[in-house]
């Protein structure tokens, strides 16, 4: 199988700070790949490697087998970039900006005029198109950022947090757009977010703590891990009620947050309701589907946050 | 082809930005069109210059080049700009990369030095008496200190990261270029210790180019003053190569995230 990302043992020193650790990676050409975890967890230093914008300290990338240091302009081809800080010129109208993006990417003139007259159609970005762009909403700042970003259709978009600030319609509407390109281009994607739910219909989720990768796996694969259904807890109660229901060999999982306390169910779903509707003590008792965040607060969470008695 | 788009693009941009900045586009020839009018006519009465040439026509060659000075230098001091919103990132990810973008803003920032110095320039036939043929030198010094702002200015831009600093660039560096470089008065007349800075002050090498470009008398040659302007921009240009790199090779760089010089 050929690759669009591949990484071996990759990794990015500041000095005496380890940024990024060792990150092996393998992402199939056309797949969607989401990178979670915390602030600080090597997610942007991992993007700029990619990006070229870094040098690797350890370790080695390819991007569709082109070094990403000995390679870079070979790189910088097939990709699509958008950074967490939206890169719109406000002084210049939209259409200015999708020019001057598709001219850094190598258009010529009328490819240029074309290319940016396509992505204006394509967002529906109408008569706001030639208007200032410091008038466009944040959102519309930000789906004419992404548009940018896929203008010259990229093989590989690297969107370090893409929908940050967004509300909901607007962030529907990246998420859209995004799988236009990906169904119409076979576009690769790489992301980062702190929105878990945009991370679930990923075809893969790697997660990053400390530099390290602490989970790779499907998202559906890394929940079931936990257990199919998870129950909040919440009062002073909340340890005893989640003791009794490991008691009962139907926790697959406790963690402990900031709240109280979540443990993952596997079987005796009746029983452990029963069980928290005669506990005293508590303030709060939900059942749900267990969630990306959910693995998350187990994976990159301090090591307090998995309890095991 | 891809080198010579994202150059383009560069500088259209960089010119629309220009035209869109009214402000600064008419504080830019304001400035020294004011200075002309107001220190021009004030000293002219009671200057006397060892040259012999009346006040206002000793300072117009430097009031053209400070025209040029702080319209090259902080069109691209612009670049701080584009680091604090993500533009430049985006830019030095281009195929095209790091000479592109240098050779895009510097290209941009001496048509707009140029244009602002042509300006106070234009204003020659009032102030002195100047041959026709000496329109098209005098144009070529003004682009080639422009062409030097500019490259000053980028070199400036690699090292800020905020433009709350534009007011302190001005302050702290153009002013006292302007002040130490016999623009004003003649460097003959200053205290050893500054006629010593303002000999290796490369504005003083462009205000004396452009007098030789006028026919006026000069203290330095025009081979010395010339290689020196042209130098400064080579030299100049080479070095913002360096600190431009997105990789940041030659300096400590911190992670992302972690503070505020983060990256390119």
């Amino acid at each position: 199988m050929s690759f669009a990302i591949e990484t071996e043992g990759l990794g990015r020193d500041y000095g005496d700070v380890r940024a990024l650790d060792g990150l092996d990676l393998a992402v199939a050409r056309g797949t969607v790949v989401g990178v979670l975890g915390p602030n600080g967890a090597g997610k942007t230093t991992a993007m700029l490697l990619l990006a070229t914008l870094l040098s690797p300290t350890h370790g080695a990338a390819r991007v569709f087998g082109h070094d990403t240091v000995r390679e870079r302009t070979a790189v910088r081809r097939r990709l699509g970039l958008l950074f967490q800080e939206t890169s719109v010129d406000g002084l210049l109208t939209p259409e200015e900006n999708l020019r001057f993006a598709a001219r850094l990417a190598g258009l010529g003139g009328r490819l240029a005029h074309a290319a940016a007259a396509d992505t204006i159609r394509r967002i529906g970005l109408g008569p706001r198109a030639h208007r200032p762009a410091r008038e466009l909403s944040g959102g519309w700042r930000r789906l004419l950022d992404i548009a940018r970003a896929t203008l010259h259709q990229p093989d590989l978009l690297i969107l370090d947090e893409p929908t940050v600030g967004l509300d909901p319609e607007h962030r529907d509407a990246v998420w859209s757009l995004l799988d236009t390109q990906r169904r119409d281009h076979g576009t690769t994607v790489l992301f980062s977010t702190h929105y878990l739910a945009e991370a679930e219909p990923a075809d893969r989720v790697v997660l990053l703590a400390s530099g390290r990768v602490v989970a790779d796996d499907k998202p559906a694969a890394l929940r079931a891990e936990l257990g199919a259904e998870m129950a909040e807890i919440d009062g002073e109660g909340a340890e005893r009620l989640a003791r009794a229901i490991r008691g009962l060999g139907a926790a697959q999982a406790v963690l402990r947050t900031g709240r109280g306390y979540r443990v993952g169910i596997a079987g005796e779903r009746q029983a452990v309701v029963e069980l928290a509707a005669r506990a005293p003590g508590i303030d709060r008792f939900t059942l749900r589907a267990t969630s990306l965040e959910d693995v998350y607060f187990a994976r990159t969470l301090d090591a307090e946050a998995t309890v095991a008695w | 082809m891809s080198q010579w788009s994202a150059v383009h693009g560069i500088i259209a941009r960089d010119l629309t930005r220009s035209t869109r900045q009214t402000s600064r586009l008419l504080g830019g020839v304001a400035r020294p069109i004011m200075w002309l009018v107001l220190l021009g006519t004030g000293y002219n009465t009671i200057a006397s210059l060892d040259s012999g040439l009346p006040y206002r026509e000793f300072v117009f060659p430097g009031i053209v080049i400070m025209a040029a000075l702080f319209g090259g230098t902080l069109t691209a001091i612009g670049t701080v700009y584009d680091r604090e919103f993500g533009m430049l990132r985006l830019m030095l990810a281009s195929p095209a990369g790091v000479p592109a973008v240098l050779a895009g803003r510097s290209v941009a920032a001496t048509l707009v030095g140029t244009f602002q110095g042509a300006i106070v320039l234009a204003f020659a036939p009032f102030l002195l008496d100047l041959a026709p043929g000496r329109w098209l030198p005098a144009l070529a010094a003004l682009a080639a200190v422009s062409a030097m702002s500019a490259m000053l200015g980028l070199l400036v831009a690699s090292r800020i990261r905020s433009v709350e600093n534009f007011a302190g660039i001005i302050n702290v560096v153009l002013f006292p270029l302007l002040f130490l470089s016999g623009a004003l008065y003649p460097t003959s007349g200053m205290p050893a210790v500054l006629r010593a800075v303002a000999r290796v002050n490369p504005v003083t090498h462009a205000v004396d180019l452009m007098r030789h470009a006028l026919g006026q008398p000069a203290e330095i040659s025009l081979a010395a003053a010339a290689s020196v302007v042209l130098g400064v921009t080579a030299a100049a240009f080479l070095l913002a190569a360096l600190l431009f790199d997105p990789e940041q090779r030659f300096f400590p760089k911190r992670p992302p995230g972690s503070g505020s010089a983060t990256g390119p």
